[in-house]
């Protein structure tokens, strides 16, 4: 008499796993190299699968390329499909979508300044993350994909972290003064 | 040639809805869980919080296994797994400039990896957390992302010349 339809048994398990980070990381590498089995085909490079900074330019280069004509550089992937990889609009849709149906979706403004440093600081990290050629996401692949030099980035990556969390610690504590 | 699952003619359609989809599902996913690389290593050094960052682990370890597992079944679409041991332990995955010398990619993945991380801990996330902020109606992550996407200009008309000029006059040029 007092059984729960399934769906509400199910819920919970899936409502925890969703919070959890360690559940997404699994699923963007497994997914990574599944859509790296299926779609190389299409062009390289390898542990391409999933990507912020790459697949942003992927996307804004690929279509200023369509819409303008232009010949700007990108990845042979995207350079060879008939639209760029996609990726990047989906975690844009797909963070919103989550946000509005959790109504956590909030309009945080900040200055006008903010904003300039944030701007300029998309530039710069976009910038050195193609000279190195990946974000985060793209190192952590490499590195599952074999690729030393990844590894050193991830542990710099880590060293800078230190030294930006020392200064954010010294500036909490100078407000606090 | 690398050859997946797909043939060319359907991977090159198929190409910009399978990214999408996946991206779809990474977005979601990243909103509930508040998923950061750099948030991971921050949370980890100021609290020894390790929430965050066994979500970067989880990457790393289940991409090796996503791509060893697919290695087996589709030998021909992982053509360099495992990298180290087909292209030599020193040489990137492509993705960065091209033709340099070992110590040059080595000198690159420490300095941008150091700079990266700085940045976008003093921000706040690492480019999906901003990127997911964005999403969330946060004006200044926003502004982050538009200026991702004058970045990818940038580089493709100016700064990869400047890269490659400036490796070459160091004498790291192959």
């Amino acid at each position: 008499m007092n059984q729960e339809p399934p769906l509400t048994r199910i819920h919970p398990l899936w409502s925890q796993l969703a919070r959890h980070p360690a559940f997404l990381g699994a699923l963007i590498g497994i997914l990574a190299a599944f859509s790296q089995a299926l779609l190389i085909s299409a062009g390289g490079p390898e542990a391409y699968g999933f990507c912020v900074a790459c697949h942003t330019r992927d996307l804004v280069n690929g279509l200023t390329n369509i819409i303008a004509g232009t010949n700007l550089a990108l990845a042979a992937i995207s350079k060879n499909s008939l639209l760029p990889v996609m990726s990047v609009a989906g975690v844009l849709i797909g963070g919103y979508i989550s946000a509005t149906l959790h109504r956590e979706h909030r309009i945080k403004k900040g200055t006008i300044k903010d904003y300039f440093i944030y701007f300029f600081a998309g530039i710069l990290v976009l910038n050195l993350a193609m000279i190195f050629g990946g974000c985060p996401y793209r190192a952590a692949l490499r590195t599952g994909y074999g690729d030393f030099t990844a590894v050193l980035f991830i542990v710099a990556m880590a060293a800078g972290v230190v030294l930006g969390a020392y200064l954010l610690l010294k500036k909490a504590e100078r407000e606090d003064a | 040639m690398a050859t997946g699952i797909l043939p060319v003619d359907a991977a090159v359609f198929f190409v910009p809805l399978v990214t999408l989809t996946l991206g779809l599902l990474i977005g979601y996913l990243a909103q509930r869980s508040g998923y950061c690389s750099i948030g991971g290593f921050r949370d980890y050094f100021l609290f020894r919080h390790t929430r965050l960052l066994s979500g970067y682990l989880a990457l790393i370890v289940a991409s090796f296994a996503g791509y060893f597992l697919f290695w087996l079944v589709v030998p021909g679409a992982m053509e360099h797994f495992f990298w180290a041991t087909t292209s030599g332990p020193f040489v990137p995955v492509p993705g960065a400039p091209g033709g340099l010398v070992p110590a040059a990619y080595l000198l690159i993945s420490i300095v941008t990896g150091f700079l990266v991380g700085l940045i976008a801990v003093l921000l706040g996330g690492c480019p999906i957390r901003l990127t997911v902020m964005a999403s969330e109606g946060n004006y200044r992550a926003a502004w982050f992302f538009v200026g991702m996407c004058a970045g990818s200009i940038i580089f493709a008309t100016i700064v990869s010349g400047w890269v490659v000029w400036f490796i070459n006059a160091l004498g790291f040029g192959a």
